[in-house]
């Protein structure tokens, strides 16, 4: 049986850890300046080619290249300034214990630079890169920043949630459970009294599952991802692993792009790459759907067609097809059971939704399908 | 019968005059179309006065006015303060064509031999049946005012009624008017406006004023006050002789021998090339003598690799005969030379090879003075000019190039092909004209000129020659000879790199500002935020990166200056 096992990480937010990199960073600056020479910034590289995948730690990681950005360099100087800008902003933000969201730091930070028609940004899409650039070169996420990220998912089960001066129990917040905030980093759980946790791709597989009283006789946890799981989702989700010591078990549709997001959730992401080792739970485990699922619980009739061109045919691959074929690449799936679900899924043609389980009846994910596989640890790695 | 047929068709038979040929063929002058016979017309007085100027050594002052009588209907004014008229030239000068000074002297000269003025005056007889006015002085007691024309049948001027006038305050010069029809003012390109525009730009010594029909006043002034030297009459070189020169020269010469004649009047003719002449000569009357044509041609091989002597020596006691016999024709007087013997002495002479052509003749305007004309009326903001080494054409024919460069400051986008042969300025026929081909073929972008018919660029091409190989008669375009299309070229790519070099530092001053600019910009954005981390006062931190930006720049000025100087 799944358990709560011992926490590996301490809750470790602390506001005053930014504020000291801020300063260290602002002081290095200055120190150039003093001497007279070009200041610079390293920035660690970002994109493809400064990503591996750490076979050790299992995860998606960011490599040491960083790049030089000068502040009297034609090319480089605008960026140097934002980058200063949004730092100084954080600095206020992060020492008056405010929160902003994207759009609000970049409407804080953009004004018409004096004696030019020049703005400070012109656009969102030139402040959130110069954010991601801190949480890479500190280490450091935005929400420790006070830069919130979207809000996307919601929780489920009996734990005990300290947001704050508040405190609620997850189970008691009536169907829909908690939605989680852009930022967990202050969450607390004074109380867990869940075995594990798991991750539901479909809010309507979540709401399916809280109606079959689901979270409470198994004593689970259920996360709503709602797609591909928020930046708070994943955090939250490897708290609860690491903090929280609970087991996590993902369950997603029986499609390349399910099978995407349990890889996110558990490796983490090339974009985010700098952050798996805050977001990333490479010990997740995987319940479905699986291709094996279709001819187990005799599901023939209620699969989909994959999108797309098979490889075989001219044209191919493409869609999903070419998605299956570049997961089974991925060297977190090079394992026997992955590659024969992936090689299935193409030999078959097909997809399988979550809740194509409905087929057999309402309670039957609840009552049979998860209870079995999880209680015989029917896993995938 | 024959005869009668013949008598009837002769019985309308006249002798036409010079003047009834030109009057006729007035197209020949230049004479076609109201728009060019307009500018032709201002272009007979004002060389005439500019001719005169130089000559007598005074700066030229030369003012054009162009008065509207009516439809297509105007009277011409051209003032000048030139040498004037002595009273009994008056009629020659203006009314008796092929009759300057200038004729059948190998010299390099504005304008034409004697037709141009006296042309003008035919034209505005035959069209507006007037006389020209004349008004002139030397600058002695009296100032004459006269009224000329001239009798097409007898090819001589009339004066219908003279006038003389005191002279109190010493006045010195031509003033010539003249009323015409059938011509039109416009201010184009091809018109009198940019024709004195262009006379102003290759005669910087030149002040020239002009008043439109509507009165407007323009005035050229003067950017130099420095008279051009006057050109020298040169001796023809023997490469570029024809036989009805010799023949002609010899008849008229006062040399007693042909052998003196020949060193004479012709350049790079000594001694010992008569004799050289001589041995040509015979080889090539052997040659022709052998019947069999494959020794001929052997023969002719070797005449090309200067084997005289051996040729003639091959011919053993005929080829003495034969020397003996041209040598005789040296030393006869010239006017017994025949034209069969000149056809000889030519065609020896290409054959022969002699020094260069002499080029003291060559006039051109230099390079100074073109940039003082270019700076002076176009008021451009770069500009540089190049006066290539006089060469040949045609073997023998001694010409010159020079070019003129202007870019920027008051010129309009556009390219300006400014084409001058002899410092006149040519209007018509570009498209056939050498100049324009040369000027056009050179890859303008290689210079940094991206889109030469846009950019501010006016170019001024001037042959220099005492005979430039016009494509016709109307004396509007230079023949595509290869030897000055070559020249022209190279001189236009030279001062093409000039301007390249020229635009590169701009661009690089330019781009260095802009980039000082972007960089100091930021400085206030960067140093409030860095006070905000660091708690260093703002004001001390914009301090510093303004020094660093300094001492950036400072190396880097001193680099770029090190590098034009290099």
């Amino acid at each position: 049986m799944l358990k709560r096992e011992k926490p590996k990480e301490r809750f470790s937010y602390d506001p005053k850890k930014v504020l000291q990199q801020l300063e260290r960073f602002g002081k290095k600056v200055l120190e150039e300046i003093t001497r007279g020479r070009n200041p610079f910034i390293d920035v660690p590289t970002r994109g493809l080619s400064n990503v591996y995948f750490d076979e050790r730690d299992r995860l998606i990681k960011m490599g040491d290249k960083t790049s030089r950005r000068y502040l009297f360099h034609v090319a480089h100087a605008r960026k140097f300034m934002q980058t200063l800008l949004i730092s100084a902003y954080i600095k206020r933000l992060v020492s008056e214990g405010k929160h902003a969201s994207l759009r609000e730091a970049y409407y804080a930070n953009k004004h018409t630079i004096p004696g030019s028609k020049e703005n400070t940004f012109e656009d969102q899409s030139e402040s959130d890169p110069i954010i991601e650039d801190l949480e890479r070169m500190f280490g450091v996420l935005r929400e420790e920043m006070h830069i919130t990220a979207d809000r996307r998912g919601y929780i489920y089960g009996d734990v005990v949630i300290k947001d704050g001066e508040d405190e609620f129990n997850a189970s008691k917040l009536g169907m829909g459970g908690w939605a989680v905030p852009g930022t967990v980093e202050h969450i607390e759980f004074p109380e867990i009294n869940v075995d594990y946790v798991l991750v539901v791709e479909t809010a309507a597989m979540a709401d399916r599952l809280i109606e079959e009283k689901y979270p409470k006789k198994e004593k689970a946890l259920v996360v709503a991802t709602q797609g591909q799981a928020s930046r708070g989702v994943r955090r939250l989700i490897h708290r609860l692993h690491y903090e929280e010591g609970l087991p996590i078990i993902v369950f997603t549709d029986g499609d390349p792009y399910g099978w995407y997001i349990y890889s996110t959730i558990k490796q983490g992401s090339i974009n985010l790459a700098y952050l798996s080792e805050k977001l990333a739970t490479p010990e997740a485990k995987f319940v479905g759907m699986t291709m094996d699922d279709i001819k187990k619980y005799g599901l023939e009739n209620v699969t989909e067609k994959l999108k797309g061109i098979p490889p075989n045919k001219k044209g191919g691959p493409t869609g999903d097809y070419k998605r299956i074929i570049e997961e089974m690449n991925y060297p977190w799936f090079q394992n026997k059971e992955w590659q024969r679900q992936l090689k299935l899924a193409l030999e078959w043609g097909v997809r399988i939704e979550q809740q194509a389980l409905a087929n057999k009846s309402l309670e039957f994910v609840a009552k049979e399908y998860l209870p079995e596989k999880i209680g015989n640890e029917e896993l995938l790695p | 019968m024959a005869n009668s047929e013949a008598d009837k068709l002769f019985k309308e038979f006249k002798i036409q005059s010079v003047s009834e040929f030109f009057r006729r063929n007035a197209a020949m002058l230049g004479y076609t179309g109201k728009l060019r016979s307009l500018t032709t017309l201002i272009h007979e007085a004002v060389t005439n006065s500019l001719d005169a100027c130089e000559e007598a050594g005074i700066l030229p002052y030369v003012r054009v006015e162009i008065e509207e009588l009516g439809t297509e209907h105007y009277k011409i004014i051209v003032e000048d303060n030139g040498p004037g008229i002595p009273e009994k030239f008056i009629a020659h000068v203006f009314g008796k064509m092929l009759a300057g000074t200038k004729a059948h002297r190998n010299i390099q000269s504005r304008g034409q031999q004697g037709i141009g003025i006296s042309g003008a005056v035919m034209f505005a007889q035959i069209t507006s049946g007037k006389a020209t006015r004349i008004i002139t002085s030397t600058g002695e007691e009296e100032i004459i005012e006269a009224w000329v024309g001239i009798d097409v049948d007898k090819n001589e001027g009339k004066i219908f009624k003279k006038i003389k006038h005191p002279n109190p305050t010493g006045w010195r010069g031509t003033r010539i008017e003249m009323e015409v029809k059938d011509v039109r003012y416009i201010r184009s390109k091809q018109g009198v406006y940019w024709y004195l525009k262009l006379t102003a730009i290759a005669n910087p010594h030149a002040h020239i004023e002009f008043i439109e029909p509507d009165g407007k006043l323009i005035v050229f002034s003067r950017s130099s006050e420095e008279l051009p030297e006057p050109p020298e009459e040169m001796k023809p070189h023997p490469k570029g002789i024809i036989t009805d020169d010799i023949y002609r020269m010899a008849q008229r010469t006062t040399r007693t021998t042909v052998r003196t004649f020949l060193i004479g009047e012709f350049s790079r003719i000594s001694d010992k090339k008569i004799d050289e002449l001589v041995q040509y000569i015979t080889a090539l009357r052997l040659i022709k003598e052998e019947e069999e044509q494959n020794v001929k041609e052997q023969l002719m091989k070797r005449l090309v690799d200067g084997e005289v002597d051996k040729i003639i020596a091959s011919f053993g006691k005929r080829g003495k005969k034969v020397l003996r016999e041209v040598r005789k024709i040296m030393e006869k007087p010239p006017k017994k030379l025949t034209w069969h013997e000149a056809e000889e002495i030519v065609e020896a002479f290409k054959y022969m090879t002699f020094l260069a052509p002499p080029t003291h003749g060559l006039r051109p305007i230099g390079e100074e003075n073109i940039e003082k004309g270019l700076t002076g009326i176009l008021r451009p903001e770069f500009v540089t000019s190049v006066t290539r080494p006089p060469k040949v054409y045609r073997g023998g024919i001694p010409f010159q190039v020079e070019v003129g460069l202007a870019f920027g400051g008051e010129l309009s986008s556009g390219f300006d092909l400014l084409r001058y042969a002899n410092r006149v300025p040519l209007l018509f026929d570009a498209g056939s004209c050498v100049i324009t081909s040369a000027a056009r073929n050179i890859d303008w972008k290689r210079y940094r000129v991206d889109d030469v018919d846009r950019a501010p660029l006016a170019l001024l091409v001037n042959v220099v020659s005492v005979h430039v190989p016009y494509t016709s008669t109307g004396k509007q375009s230079v023949a595509n000879e290869e030897e000055i299309y070559e020249e022209i070229r190279l001189a236009v790519m030279d001062v093409a790199r000039r301007l390249a070099k020229y635009l590169g530092g701009k661009h690089r001053k330019l781009y260095q500002v802009k980039r000082r600019k972007t960089l100091e910009k930021y400085v206030p954005e960067v140093s409030r935020a860095l006070s905000i981390l660091t708690g260093l006062p703002e004001g001390e931190i914009k301090k510093m990166l303004v020094t660093i930006i300094e001492k950036k720049f400072e190396s880097i000025d001193e680099a770029v200056e090190a590098e034009s100087d290099a």
